[in-house]
């Protein structure tokens, strides 16, 4: 018997019958169609095991303490520090990108330089070390510093090293913490850094100052806030927020004053006046009763629009609280009167609750202070530049002059006059690409660096970050590299690293840096005296004499999930940003309905405000949290420089800030502003 | 003549036989059936043995340990996985029995400090997020009168490894890359559509997607 075609036929069927009787065809279809999803990629998990190092952010201005989270050595994300008096166990939006930031396609990935048609060049470190030391050698018209780091040691390595070149050019960026420093340091003969105990105030008004949101140690602030006001108890302490814009800061206070922008100084008069009335005294103050007594309720309710109702309110809440605390800043955080800074402290002088803390001190030797850094006036220090005053170097170390000074003084075009400019930055900002030469700064996460005693923090204190994840692009610490490049050139600054800086700066800030390396943050109850400390009443009267109503006033607003000048708006906070702030490409302009009839616009519509020093465009948002005769316009936009996720939405505000001289105490100042609106 | 006529006529009765005409049939569904049922579900898997033989049995019925005694929740809630070399070396630093297995484990790993590429059974594919907390006998032991050997076997999320004494070879599926072992999504269903587990769920959020899909 042979086998024919037809039995063949008859076995494939066979076959073809029973495998459908078996698992083959089910199961390689269900492990086709899971293999379809499985191309090599997707990004897949590692697994490992999770690890909490404690450490501060140094991205985000309030320096929240923060654990990095990493998953078998690699970042994963911030969150808040249970054990850090910076954080109490909270993060602010920006120390929450820290991690996503490590992998921005804006990082500075190597030294650039420019060529001479303008674009850049990657050179190595060595290259670059040997274009700064000719520089710097042959710098015989001065060296300039402009830093964005408040808070860090840098400072003294920068400041020290122009010493050495013969310059105390070292600027800070504008600040809430410079109108203070120049106001107590140099006008009131104090000496240290005006301290402010949220952790106790059963009081505080906040006039113009963003507390709970962008001034000072925010984290740490509404840490406070949240421990005197217990969820489903009565709350211990009250919050009144006197301003324009509805921020953060006015939506978490009890009551909110409206109050026109940079009238801080007679809203603080006011109640300095009522206070001396109902008896409160202090020593320094001669002569300061006699101004405060000008400034009448119903005279603030001109200047200030504040009600003559809230301003007694207020003043009788202060005089009856135990810990009352007055905390003066400007809108925007920067710009903000001298003038306003010494009335705040005189509120505090009279309601008892004054107190300073020390600067910390300098470890590298010719270094400048902290304080006499923030006395430095870098608005007119670079609107210098245009007027032969250039230094021949200008350093710039994590700041962004060029995106974030005061519009009016054309800051690019001033930076034009300086013959070489050296960039110190991790993300390839406005002002990195406005320099000659670009140096990668490692990221926060990646080097060794300090926070000293915040600016608003109550204590002093010392806190240190570690390098917690290899660095992952070709930066160098920039202490290290110019420590080096400084003993090069015959200025040995007498540290062999910056680790040696920050070990020094720990012993003297009183703290044992083997704690501190590990994340403990070193908190000390030394105080600066306040003896002696006086209030030059005319100086005052001069400066709240020019507060004037303008018909229409800019608020600036700064938020930190916007971003800083410095590091852009993180990926990670876009989607927080509100359809109300942001519209594709235009910012929004908030105005109230009152006022947007008054000039004659309405919700949605694009419009031109300018002021002596620039112009911004928006869309119209109708928003009844503004006060009448105020355009409220959020910071840190319209970004013309870093990557896709920063670059280009909306407009920058700062091009509005026009720079006045305050009079009586000589400050810059750019609150207040006038500014008109248009439909464009 | 005649004769070839009659073998034509037997023949033409015989390919007419339907058991014989069928055989082919029926050799082609048994070939397929024992293809289907034994070959493929076999070599569809690769087997990598595990690089060093590990009894459960010994641990758990002579020495009396659990599961979580080396499978153990962190303090911050996330779950172990394996035990480092380390932590098995509290115990095992030097030899206890001398086994074969025991002896190669210090030798090749705990004096050498290495750690051990210990082949997991199952991971979860990453579109999906599992919690070994939310399935703990602290959640699970409320209602179900089990042991933490019985759980984690319970509903074959796992394979039952407490009684095994030579540790099976991990099976990795040659076309999606998962182990024999991964549960699928009816498996995951079995219990999260149970009404009476909406206590412990959430109600019936404990079947929307979110609950495992982040």
């Amino acid at each position: 018997m042979g086998i024919d075609r037809r039995d063949v036929i008859k076995f494939i069927v066979g076959g073809a019958v029973g495998s459908t009787l078996t698992p083959i065809p089910w199961k390689l279809t269900d492990d086709i169609s899971i293999w379809t999803q499985n191309w090599p990629w997707i990004p897949t998990n590692i697994g490992g095991k999770n690890e909490y190092t404690p450490t501060v952010s140094k991205l985000c201005p309030s320096n929240s303490g923060m654990l990095l989270r990493t998953v078998s050595g690699r970042p994963v994300r911030p969150q808040g520090d249970p054990d850090s008096p910076l954080s109490g166990g909270k993060i602010s939006s920006l120390a929450a990108a820290e991690a996503q930031m490590l992998y921005s396609p804006s990082r500075v990935r190597r030294p650039l330089r420019k060529t001479s048609d303008g674009t850049y060049k990657a050179v190595s470190w060595a290259e670059a070390e040997a274009i700064l030391s000719e520089k710097l050698g042959n710098a015989t018209g001065g060296v300039g510093v402009i830093s964005g780091d408040e808070n860090g040691s840098m400072n003294e390595v920068l400041s020290a090293l122009a010493a050495g070149f013969g310059s105390d050019d070292c600027h800070f960026m504008p600040g809430s913490a410079q109108a203070e420093a120049v106001a107590y340091n140099q006008l009131m003969g104090g000496e240290g850094q005006p301290a402010y105990d949220f952790e106790k105030a059963d009081y505080v008004l906040a006039i113009g100052a963003d507390v709970l949101e962008s001034w000072g140690p925010v984290v740490a602030t509404r840490r406070a806030y949240a421990d005197m006001r217990p969820h489903g108890e009565d709350p211990k302490s009250t919050w009144v927020y006197a301003g324009a814009f509805q921020t953060n800061t006015a939506a978490g206070a009890d009551r909110f004053v409206a109050m026109r922008p940079g009238a801080q100084v007679a809203l603080a008069l006011g109640v300095a006046n009522l206070l001396i009335k109902e008896g409160a005294s202090a020593t320094g103050l001669s002569g300061f009763a006699s101004l405060a007594a000008q400034y009448t309720p119903e005279k603030v309710a001109e200047v200030a629009g504040v009600s003559p109702d809230a301003l007694q309110e207020i003043a009788k809440g202060l005089a009856s609280a135990q810990k009352p605390l007055v905390v003066v800043g400007a809108e925007g955080n920067e710009g903000g009167s001298t003038a306003a800074a010494i009335a705040g402290i005189a509120c505090n002088m009279l309601l008892g609750s004054f107190k300073a803390v020390p600067y910390p001190r300098t470890v590298v030797q010719g270094a400048m202070g902290r304080g006499d850094m923030l006395a430095k006036d870098v608005a007119s220090y670079v609107a210098g530049f245009k007027g032969g005053k250039a230094p021949e170097v200008l350093i710039t170390y994590q700041a962004n002059p060029v995106y974030a000074l005061p519009g009016s003084i054309k800051t690019k075009e001033a930076f034009e006059n300086v013959s070489f400019k050296v960039c110190f930055t991790t993300y390839l900002s406005e002002t990195a690409l406005a320099s000659d030469l670009i140096l990668p700064v490692p990221h926060s996460l990646e080097m060794v660096d300090d926070v000293a005693t915040p600016y608003g923090y109550g204590k002093a204190l010392y806190a240190v970050a570690r390098p917690l994840v290899p660095t992952l692009v070709d930066a160098k610490h920039p202490g290290d590299f110019l420590l080096g490049l400084g003993a090069k050139l015959g200025k040995d600054l007498g540290f062999a690293s910056y680790q040696k800086v920050l070990e020094a700066k720990a012993r003297a800030m009183g703290a044992n840096w083997a704690d501190v390396s590990r994340g403990t943050v070193y908190v000390s109850d030394s105080q600066a005296s306040t003896y002696g400390v006086r209030v030059d009443a005319d100086a005052v009267a001069k400066a709240a004499a020019v507060v004037e109503v303008a018909d229409l006033t800019l608020c600036p607003v700064m938020k930190l999930n916007f971003g800083t000048a410095n590091c852009g708006i993180p990926p990670f906070n876009l989607n927080t940003i509100r359809g109300d702030e942001l519209d594709s490409d235009y910012l929004y302009a908030h105005l109230n309905a009152s006022t947007a009839k008054s000039k004659g616009v309405a919700q949605g519509d694009v419009v031109r405000i300018s002021s002596a020093a620039g112009t911004v465009m928006a869309k119209v948002n109708i928003f009844e949290g503004v006060m009448d005769g105020v355009v409220a316009i959020p910071k840190n936009f319209g970004h013309t420089a870093f990557d896709e996720f920063t670059r280009g939405k909306g407009d920058n505000v700062s091009a509005l800030f026009a720079v006045a001289s305050e009079p009586g105490t000589q400050a810059s100042v750019w609150t207040g502003q006038a500014v008109e609106l248009k439909r464009a | 003549m005649e004769a070839h006529k009659q073998s034509q006529v037997k023949a033409e009765a015989g390919s007419r036989n339907p058991i014989v005409g069928a055989l082919p049939f029926f050799f082609g569904l048994a070939l397929s059936l024992a293809m289907g049922w034994w070959v493929f579900p076999d070599s569809l898997f690769s087997k990598e043995p595990q690089p060093i033989n590990f009894s459960h049995k010994v641990h758990i019925e002579n020495v009396g340990m659990e599961c979580s005694s080396c499978h153990y929740f962190r303090e911050d809630g996330s779950f172990n996985g394996f035990p480092t070399t380390q932590e098995c070396a509290e115990c095992h630093m030097e030899a206890m029995d001398w086994s074969k297995d025991e002896v190669a484990f210090v030798r090749d790993y705990v004096e050498l400090d290495r750690e051990v590429d210990w082949k997991v059974y199952q991971y979860q594919p990453d579109n999906v997020f599992f919690t070994h907390a939310a399935h703990s006998m602290d959640n699970c032991g409320m209602c179900h009168d089990i042991t933490e050997a019985e759980l984690c076997s319970y509903g074959g999320c796992h394979p039952n490894m407490a009684e095994t004494d030579k540790a099976p070879p991990v099976k990795t599926n040659r076309i999606t890359g998962y182990s024999k072992d991964t549960m699928k999504m009816w498996q995951c269903e079995k219990c999260h559509t149970l009404p009476e587990h909406y206590e412990m769920t959430g109600s019936a959020k404990g079947q929307a997607c979110f609950s495992c899909h982040k």
